[in-house]
């Protein structure tokens, strides 16, 4: 029994090539994708009647373009989502309430990333006016995507708690360990807190290790109703509670809660939607975009208390595999690569049917 | 080219674009007054300047100054240029700075007149303002004398 209106199920899981070199073919990635997670669930193009991606750009084709190649007979709803809300896992959100709310019956859901386009770091433009609220920050230098805002939202937790920044290498370290058992991540070598605290500033204090590992390839998710999951190939993996949140005065940079962001409204709903507890949980998905925003989750969440986490997290063992609160699987964004939200999803799905090999928690 | 169309051309840096609802916010700091919208409904102030109060939603804001005064919430050092506009501003901060007259009343700046290794969060600020060529930036460095 579910919080929503019709019982939604992931039925099936689709990953391209990844890969760090090389020119990358959005289409072609997506189609991998896409039919790979059809295949995995006994499911044809024929079949999809809703299409929903998130996408910053031209790095990920569109539903319709998608629709076309998989051979699609028509779409009862689809959405290219842009550039807001929870990443990537966007896509896979609007897709499970078209299901539950019965506007679609099987939804293809996907995001295609390039290394190009998740990278902040490239130098662009000159003497550019903006009359929005762009204006007062971008005369600042406060460019580079979110990675100044990350750069200070690692400032401040420091400061605010007193800790050091060794809370936040057990996060890489332990992305790093994971990956080791994950043969389609990038980064498999561990991680020592030696070669965290030594990695060079991206925006001072925040270190390249502390951020996620740009790739390309793209992650698809196959979406339908708990009842059609049952005839389907895979054991049904079942949606209990979904939830966003962006706390009081949205806002990136002015927004009431600076450091928490929407993570604390959006958790308190999840918790109040869920028909199980965070004591429940065995194994957790993080998003680790950068080591900052997991250890706000980790709050948010409930896994401690606000505050708490650097004394949470000991020597990071407890996240890795045989420890209390097993995390990030697959190696997450900072190691298995940064798919942007839809991998800590298809992950879960592995984890919960018993198909995550060497990573598989018990 | 003359001197002055020179060194307009030369700062690449982003610029604002003031509008009906901020010109008020951008002719003041010309001025060098840091005046912010001060809502004549729930009475408080709020940042950046925009169309409406987000505190309560009233259309209805009164231009008020501001003290300048206000403290350093947090910061970060940028050493390596996103933008060609900011190549010979490096190493450069960006912070976040409360000002004192209400909880939450956040502004996004650069701390100018201090090494960035001086910085503290908590650090007592003032603003100052940068002259560009055609518009006048608020900036915050540290108060100088009691607070």
């Amino acid at each position: 029994m579910t919080s929503l209106t019709r019982d939604v199920a992931f039925v099936g899981v689709g990953y391209s090539e990844l890969s760090r070199a090389g020119a990358a073919n959005p289409r072609a990635l997506t189609f991998a994708a896409v039919s790979e997670a059809l295949t995995d669930a006994g499911l044809t193009g024929a079949d999809v009647d809703g299409i929903f991606e998130y996408r910053f750009g031209p790095e990920s084709p569109s539903a319709q373009e998608v629709a076309r190649l998989i051979g699609a007979i028509d779409l009862a709803a689809f959405a290219d989502i842009f550039a807001t809300g929870p990443s990537g896992l966007a896509s896979a959100l609007a897709g499970a309430m078209a299901v539950a709310s019965g506007v679609c019956e099987t939804v293809v859901v996907y995001r295609c990333m390039t290394r190009e386009a998740g990278y902040m770091g490239g130098m662009v433009g000159g003497g550019e006016q903006y009359s929005d609220q762009n204006q007062f920050l971008f005369p600042y230098g406060y460019l580079g995507g979110i990675i100044v805002n990350m750069a200070m939202a690692k400032q401040r937790w420091l400061a605010q708690y007193g800790r050091t920044e060794e809370d936040f290498g057990h996060l890489a370290i332990n992305a790093r360990r994971w990956a080791g058992l994950n043969p389609r991540a990038m980064l498999r070598d561990p991680l020592t807190m030696d070669d965290y605290l030594s990695s060079r500033y991206v925006v001072d204090p925040l270190r390249l290790l502390d951020c996620d590992y740009p790739i390309n390839g793209s992650v698809a998710t196959i979406i339908t109703t708990a009842e059609r999951a049952r005839d389907l190939r895979q054991k049904p993996v079942i949606l209990d509670a979904m939830s966003y949140g962006t706390g009081q005065e949205c806002d990136w940079v002015f927004g009431t809660d600076f450091l928490y962001g929407g993570t604390v409204p959006c958790a308190e709903r999840l918790w109040s939607r869920s028909s199980v507890t965070q004591a429940d949980v065995d194994v957790s998905e993080i998003y680790d975009g950068f080591t900052t925003v997991q250890a706000q989750w980790i709050e948010a969440l409930g896994f401690c208390g606000i505050g708490e986490f650097g004394d949470w997290i000991g020597d990071g063992s407890r996240l890795g595999p045989g420890g209390d609160s097993p995390m990030n699987t697959a190696g997450g964004q900072l190691s298995e690569g940064r798919l942007h939200g839809i991998s800590f999803l298809n992950e879960a799905i592995l984890q919960v049917r018993g198909q995550c090999d060497q990573r598989q928690v018990p | 080219m003359t001197a002055e169309a020179e060194q307009v051309a030369q700062d690449l840096r982003p610029r604002p674009l003031p509008n009906e609802s901020n010109r008020f916010y951008w002719e003041a700091a010309r001025e060098h007054r840091l005046v912010l919208q001060r809502c004549d409904a729930c009475h408080q102030f709020q940042y950046p300047p925009d169309v409406v109060c987000v505190h309560c939603q009233s259309l209805a804001m009164t231009p008020t100054a501001v003290s300048g005064k206000g403290v350093l919430y947090s910061f970060a050092t940028v050493d390596r240029a996103f933008h060609p506009g900011f190549s010979d501003q490096l190493p450069y901060v960006v912070a976040l700075v409360d000002l004192d007259e209400q909880p939450h009343l956040r502004m996004l700046t650069n701390i100018v007149e201090c090494s960035a290794s001086d910085l503290f969060v908590g650090m007592p600020l003032e603003v100052t303002f940068e002259d560009r060529e055609t518009i006048t930036m608020p900036q915050f460095r540290p108060q100088s004398g009691p607070a």
